[in-house]
């Protein structure tokens, strides 16, 4: 932005100095105004075309120009479209500039470095921070939902969850598939301790542009830069919200009368009326839930001097779980800080101090749970609890919430201090030192309890905790990149010219140290490991992990005349993750701005026209550390003489070539404005393929690996796709103005081959498994057996082939018999689809009137499959069933040819419990009011802006469990097993008052 | 004054740069050592290393539960579940692969068949391991061959059960190399005649360089320990005169007798001097303890096999209610035998009270009729870790003496030599409260049933009569009502093993 303005002043002096006249010239005069607000525009370069001969217009819009009858003016300004006119024998002209889009003007952050849109050869998407600080959530990539195309978020109802991104796809299963965060410079995988007001933009490398990150970039990269201070007086701002969360959309579970009519069937000798029951009905997630208090408190001043700005920022935020005890709080602290020391020298640094604590519930225990507990036994009675297990059922959620307490609080340390020289205007050294530091402590305490009357209102059953466990574990990472660059730059003439180089050193060490104890009393404050039993149960742990990476990388970036782009990177990688330590990543891309094309400068319907292709390779390294190496198991216990003997094994089978997994990506896009740049928009086709995937190769048992498989380079994926991203905006007047917005996502994901790997099975429900992943079907998908119906009479269910799950009896599950063998097994699963969307995107609008402002963000996706996983997760016969499933199972009085009589731990996983996963939520619905300024001058506020905002206001879904949107982070089962609905947290709608004032 | 200054940090920037970029151009930046870990390097290096390996072989009986196993649950389910000593238990629709094997309708791709497998080869795996890196420890040649002996016990043990269970399986006689790994001298199926010679050499060298037990430290493999295991194995070959010389041998030592009571062998501590945990008795033994950690028994083994809520619940079950002692066994016991109430947990309408004082609930809160006492580790008459049901500390006999008295008498009354098979029977009657009775297979067969009941003996067994004397296994699963088949005398090699192979390893007929 800055060296365009000195350029267009350069020529401006030009025009100055050089001043040559022809006698026939005459003054032409005018104005020029904006095309669509037609207000005034000043400073708006003017010259007579082929000539030397300019000027510039005045506060009211307003130039004189000497020029022959028959010359071409031509007007430049920046952020509009360029315009030539000829004079035609005219003296006054009446001239309209087209404001250029300002998704071309948008400066983007690539990766070391920054460049207009307008030059971008790659399919970068960048998001003004503004808009992610909009909404109340903990993390910007959560506001993200639904805003870029090729991005899919999701998020947990859960405080301090961290969102998934897939960018354009699940592009790996053992690496990782989530796209690495760069933080000013720090490269991360968690952005949580980010506070969002802080942010400027984040912008998403979404093709081989990533390249630049190397073996860091297979799975995209969204690079986020904090705001910096601008010269001139101290703003200070306060952003604040203050609301309510619930959960959305709580599922409904059978009631008393629902379950024991089920159990008739399910459990027929199970005593309804027995002392551990009571006659009422518990709705076991009201009673875990409440509603939770969300507060955000932001406090930020920024400015600067002549020679130093300042950003300097306090964030605290409070977020309470809608489950019992979850919460989590913190707070953050920024400083921005850029000193110019010399005119060639700066030196910046940015750093941000983090404290989250958090207070987490097991979700799997307890939500599950949830589900299953008997709606027959009370949750707690006179302080002594309902006893589920003695029931022969779950654990009582409330008891498990009641009786742990788990707390982790987390330091984090992030940011850099760097220095720019600049012997040169073109030419600018750069080295920056990135770092992250983290201190983390976690504290478990399991309180002791006994499964007697002391406890539940009548004792026995399985739920008890014989001696109290402390946990504590304390551990910290260092982690520190060193990035070192030169960047020449430079426009001689029509050229310009843009050379990268440099290289980046990186290493990083973590560390842990934990113990646990029995017995340690139940008081808080004695909560050390040195109170409880050091003979038995004791254990203490220690370990670490070190890796190094080392780069060179380089980039160059070409454009004439604004119209042919061409850009290249290549980038050396160094992991010490591999036996073969380097690699080498690379990307090229070419760009053509067609509307700068003569041919187009006539054109009505284009304002911006530009096609642009890229290609590259990637990497991805996100595995463990020493993977290759062959390492010995210690100290393993065994006894003789009654003595302890501690004996060590070499087992483990590993590839002693293991390499990182690299991605091709071809992406070829267009972007467009047309309008009067009124409507904007991009669509892009990717191609991209994972070679060389990190895959589990099954291992012959007789090789005696413990979990008989180990890890190798095999495996290929691919994901293809289409994007398309649209802007409309438009300025009625000075009063109305409005914008929509939508982008919609195509994305096929496939295995192109395991190559030797077996097929990976995952997602285990009642011991059976839910999902493949295997040649030729997207990663994870279902495989089970097809569901026909329900057995309709005895003579049916005698004839049908023999079910080797479950007997086949009149009220079961028909299946088919797929392999036609004549019997019902797991040789007879089926795909029956994937939880991968086929079509994900967003649509959002916005209108200003007067002082009032209204947004809407929506969400959504279809063509996944949700698997119903809590309805088919049997533990006991006396489960608890979704109220739904209880009024439409099969029963001889009211027979069902759909939904079976009951669903046992024998009832297989089969399509049965497969359901569209198809929704779309209106994620955000914001309503503010600005007050006027004028009241707001007297006391020197130059902004004031208070509003409501709802998240997650509404959801049309077809799924009938309480969410589509299932939010899976294990690194495994997250890629292998996602959708399957089993132990989510609940998802929740918020709704909060907020203010933004500004003074 | 200033421009100097500025001059000044300009080169001071510069070379700053310039310093960095020599400073991280460190060759051997790269070269990272895993943190926390010993490498096999670091082990080949280490000349006690080879010790720890042995000690470490032993430690794999400690595996189990629902994954790969040798000692454990899944063993259980293969021996005894599997046989018509036992019902598959816990609730009828619990656990689909051990119905699937209690109703002899086991498939390829049943999970238990494929865990015992591996499991079983995880042994073999250490073994060699160990066996690897002993041939150039630096010990005395007696400690040394002694060492050897353990790790070569302990791979005939895996292998007599891989035998029995799979007929011939792969043998891997050592740590094959990565590049030898994926040959068919290792993907294919040994014949049962080379898996028997294999395992019969490793313990001729076992018993040959074994020292005896109070030689050694007591859970270690011994000269008799190798020997019964031998005359064992010689049984299951048909050999009756190596398996009354070697079990003649023990016998002849006099380092072993039987417990007095016959109810306090499994128990973990004696009674006056009887029984407890490595008792007179008791040959090899997998031995278990409390460590710190909780990891020194075997996974599941008891708790698997303990009694089970049901019905209307109502108290802290001691399991998961697996392996009940079945009709057909109940059936075969004589009036008055001993054994039956030492064998067997029977619940009945007013409550059961064990051993220890623990009551179980009337049947109409237990889910199964009867449950293994063997099995049975006491929570408050014996150890535990700290509450620790998973890893109780029970050590499971192995190799016990009246074993080694019955195996004598089949082998002496093959031999012709009834009046000494007789005088073993009435030393086993007598300790369970029963007269003597003449020899003979029969009788014999009858005995080893009663005595060894739920000890993971009675499939192999009926298997190993059936083929002395054909139709005693249809004969005896007809009496568990369940059908017997000839291809049931070995399970299926495991289809996941089969694909592995890339189909080089064969099925076994009739899968």
């Amino acid at each position: 932005m800055k060296r365009n303005l000195t350029i267009s002043v350069l020529v401006l002096f030009c025009f100055f100095f050089v001043n040559t006249s022809f006698a026939q010239n005459a003054p032409v005069k005018g104005k020029v105004t904006d095309a669509n607000t037609s207000e005034p525009l000043i400073g708006v370069s003017v010259a007579v075309k082929g000539t030397t001969t300019g000027t510039q217009t005045d506060v009211n819009g307003a130039f004189t120009i000497q020029a022959p009858p028959a010359a071409t003016l031509v007007f430049t300004y920046i952020g509009y479209t360029t315009l030539s006119l000829s004079v035609n024998n005219q003296s006054t002209l009446t001239v309209k500039l087209q404001p250029e889009s300002k998704e071309l003007q948008q400066v983007v952050v690539i990766g070391y470095g920054t460049q207009k849109k307008r030059d971008v050869t790659g399919a970068v998407a960048s998001v003004n921070g503004d808009l992610l600080a909009k909404q109340p959530v903990q993390t910007a990539t959560q506001a993200l939902q639904g805003k870029v195309s090729g991005v899919q978020v999701l998020s947990s109802g859960q405080p301090n969850s961290a969102p998934i991104l897939r960018i354009r796809g699940t592009g790996s299963v053992l690496a990782g598939a989530n796209p690495l965060y760069v933080v000013d410079g720090v490269l991360t995988d968690d952005i949580r301790n980010i506070n969002t007001n802080d942010i400027l933009s984040l912008d998403v490398l979404k093709d081989a542009s990533a390249a630049i990150y190397g073996v860091r970039g297979a799975n995209g990269v969204v690079i986020i830069t904090t705001k910096k201070g601008k010269s001139g007086p101290a703003t200070v701002s306060y952003d604040a919200t203050v609301g309510f969360r619930q959960v959305a959309n709580p599922l409904q579970l059978a009631n008393r009368a629902q379950y024991t009519d089920y159990l008739k069937d399910a459990n027929p000798t199970a005593d309804v009326n027995a002392p551990v029951t009571f006659p009422g009905t518990t709705d076991w997630l009201k009673v875990v839930s409440r509603t939770a208090f969300t507060t955000n408190h932001n406090v930020s001043v920024a400015g600067g001097g002549e020679t130093n700005t300042y950003f300097i920022s306090a964030n605290y935020l409070d977020d309470q779980g809608v489950i019992k005890t979850n919460g989590f709080q913190r707070f953050t602290i920024r400083a921005n800080n850029e000193i110019n020391i010399s005119k060639k020298l700066k030196f910046s640094e940015q750093i941000s101090l983090s404290r989250g604590a958090e207070q987490t519930v097991n979700l799997n225990g307890i939500y599950g749970n949830i589900y299953r507990a008997a709606p027959i036994i009370p949750s707690i009675v006179d302080g002594k609890y309902g006893n589920t297990s003695a029931w022969g059922n779950v654990g009582n959620p409330l008891l498990q919430l009641d009786k742990a307490n788990n707390f982790t609080l987390n330091n984090r340390v992030q940011g850099n201090v760097a220095l720019d020289y600049k012997p040169i205007s073109s030419l600018t050294f750069h080295s920056a030192f990135n770092t992250d530091v983290r201190f983390n402590n976690q504290k478990n305490y399991q309180y002791q309890f006994l499964a007697d009357n002391s406890t539940f209102t009548v004792g026995g059953g399985n739920q008890y905790q014989n001696n109290s466990v402390l946990f504590v574990q304390n551990d910290d990472s260092y982690q520190y990149t060193w990035d070192n660059t030169v960047t020449f730059d430079k426009t001689f003439g029509k050229h310009h010219l843009t050379v990268l180089g440099g290289f980046v050193t990186e290493k990083n060490k973590s560390n842990f140290l934990n113990g646990s104890r029995q017995d340690v009393p139940a008081n808080q404050d004695q909560w050390y490991l040195s109170l409880g039993n050091p003979d038995v149960n004791a254990k203490d742990d220690n370990g670490g992990g070190l890796f190094t990476r080392q780069s060179f990388v380089s980039r160059v970036n070409y454009g004439f005349e604004g119209k042919y782009l061409l850009s290249g990177s290549f980038r050396r990688d160094g992991s010490s993750k591999f036996n073969q330590h380097w690699g080498n990543f690379y990307t090229f891309g070419g760009g053509w701005v067609i509307s700068e094309e003569s041919f187009m400068k006539d054109n009505h319907l284009f304002d911006q026209l530009k096609l642009r292709a890229s290609y590259g390779k990637l990497g991805n390294d996100n595995i463990d550390q020493a993977l290759y190496i062959v390492t010995a198991t210690s100290n393993l216990p065994y006894y003789f003489n009654n003595t302890l003997n501690l004996g060590s094994v070499i087992q483990d089978i590993k590839d002693l070539n293991l390499k990182w997994e690299t991605t091709t990506q071809f992406d070829i896009g267009l972007d467009f404005a047309i309008l009067n740049n009124r409507l904007s928009g991009e669509v892009d086709y990717y191609n991209k393929k994972v070679a060389d995937a990190l895959t589990k190769i099954p291992l012959p048992g007789i090789l005696g690996d413990p979990d008989n498989t180990y890890i190798t380079n095999a495996a290929s994926y691919s994901n293809k796709g289409i994007e398309l991203g649209l802007k409309w905006n438009d300025r009625i007047n000075s009063k109305l103005s409005y914008s929509i917005g939508a982008n919609i996502s195509y994305n096929k994901n496939n295995v192109i081959g395991l190559n030797g790997g077996q097929a990976l099975y995952d997602g285990g429900i009642n011991s059976n498994t839910v999902t493949r992943t295997d040649n030729g079907q997207p990663i994870g998908s279902y495989y089970v057996l097809q569901a026909t119906g329900v057995f309709q009479t005895a003579a049916e269910a005698a004839t049908a082939p023999t079910n080797t799950f479950e007997a086949n009896k009149v009220g079961g599950l028909k299946y088919a018999d797929i392999n036609h063998d004549g019997k019902i097994d797991a040789n007879d699963r089926v795909y029956a689809g994937s939880y991968q969307p086929k079509y994900y995107g967003g649509f959002n609008f916005a209108i200003n009137y007067t002082h009032f402002d209204l947004s809407a963000d929506f969400t959504g996706n279809w063509g996944n499959k949700i698997y119903n996983g809590k309805k088919n997760s049997r533990g006991s016969e006396n489960d608890n069933i979704e109220a739904s499933y209880a009024d439409s199972r099969f029963t001889t009085a009211k027979p069902s040819n759909t939904n079976p009589n009951v669903i046992t731990a024998s009832t297989p996983p089969s399509t049965y419990f497969i359901e569209s996963g198809a929704y779309m939520r209106l994620n955000n619905l914001t309503l503010g009011y600005t007050l006027p300024s004028a009241m707001l001058k007297r006391a020197n506020i130059s902004k004031l802006r208070i509003f409501l905002t709802s998240q997650n206001l509404f959801t049309l879904k077809r799924y009938s469990g309480s969410s589509p949107e299932l939010f899976n982070n294990d690194v495994n089962t997250g890629i292998t097993a996602a959708g399957i609905d089993n132990t989510n947290y609940p998802v929740t709608r918020t709704f909060a008052l907020g203010l933004n004032l500004q003074f | 004054m200033k421009k100097i200054y500025n001059k000044n940090l300009n080169i001071i920037a510069v070379c700053m740069l310039v310093l960095t970029a020599t400073l991280s151009a460190c060759k051997h930046y790269l070269d990272v050592n895993p943190q926390g870990k010993i490498t096999q390097d670091d082990i080949a290096k280490d000349p006690n290393a080879a010790k720890a390996l042995v000690t470490g072989i032993y430690n794999v009986f400690y595996i189990g539960g629902f994954d790969p196993d040798i000692d454990s649950f899944q063993f259980v389910i293969m021996t005894d579940i599997a046989s018509d000593d036992a019902d598959k238990g816990s609730s009828p629709d619990d656990y689909g692969d051990a119905k699937q094997i209690d109703n002899l309708q086991t498939s390829a791709t049943n999970g238990v068949v494929n865990n015992v497998w591996t499991g079983h080869y995880q042994g073999v795996a250490r073994a060699n391991q160990a066996l690897d890196k002993l041939q150039n420890a630096q010990f005395d040649a007696a400690t040394k061959n002694a060492l050897i002996g353990e790790a070569k016990f302990l791979r005939a043990y895996f292998y007599f059960n891989l035998v029995r269970l799979y007929g011939g399986v792969p043998l891997l006689d050592k740590v094959p190399l990565a590049s030898e790994a994926n040959q068919d001298k290792y993907q294919t199926r040994a014949t049962a005649d080379a898996i028997y010679a294999f395992i019969i050499s490793d313990l001729d060298f076992a018993a040959a360089n074994l020292p005896d037990k109070g030689a050694t430290d007591v859970g270690r493999a011994t000269k008799s320990a190798a020997q019964s295991l031998e005359a064992k194995v010689y049984l299951y070959m048909k050999n009756y005169q190596k398996a009354y010389d070697l079990s003649k041998a023990v016998m002849d030592g006099g380092k072993y007798s039987l417990v007095k009571d016959y109810s306090l062998i499994w128990r973990q501590r004696a009674i006056n001097g009887d029984g407890g945990n490595n008792n007179s008795e008791s040959i090899f033994e997998i031995q278990a303890g409390i460590n710190k950690d909780c990891s020194a028994g075997i996974n599941l083994y008891s708790v698997s096999q303990g009694p089970r809520a049901g019905g209307k619940f109502g108290w802290a079950d001691l399991g998961f209610g697996f392996n009940n002692p079945s009709a057909s066994l109940l059936a075969e016991y004589e009036a008055n035998d001993v054994r039956k109430a030492a064998t067997v947990i029977s619940i009945n309408a007013h409550g059961t009270v064990l051993w220890d004082g623990f009551r179980i609930p009337s049947q109409d809160s237990v889910q199964n009729s009867t449950y293994s006492y063997k099995a049975y580790h006491s929570r408050t008459a014996e150890d535990n870790c700290g509450g620790n049901t998973d890893r109780l500390p029970k050590q499971v006999r192995i190799l016990r003496y009246a074993d080694i008295l019955l195996i004598n008498a089949e082998a002496a009354f093959q031999l012709g030599r009834t009046g000494e098979a007789s005088t073993d029977l009435t030393l086993v009657r007598t300790r369970a409260g029963l007269p003597s009775t003449g020899a003979s297979l029969l009788t014999i067969w009858h005995e080893r049933r009663m005595e060894l009941a739920e000890e993971h003996d009675r499939f192999f067994d009926i298997v190993r009569q059936d083929a002395v004397m054909p139709g005693r296994a249809a004969a005896a699963f007809a009496a568990h009502g369940k059908t017997w088949a000839a291809k049931y005398a070995l399970f299926p090699i495991p289809q996941t093993q089969i694909d592995l192979s890339g189909g080089r390893l064969k099925q076994n007929t009739g899968y």
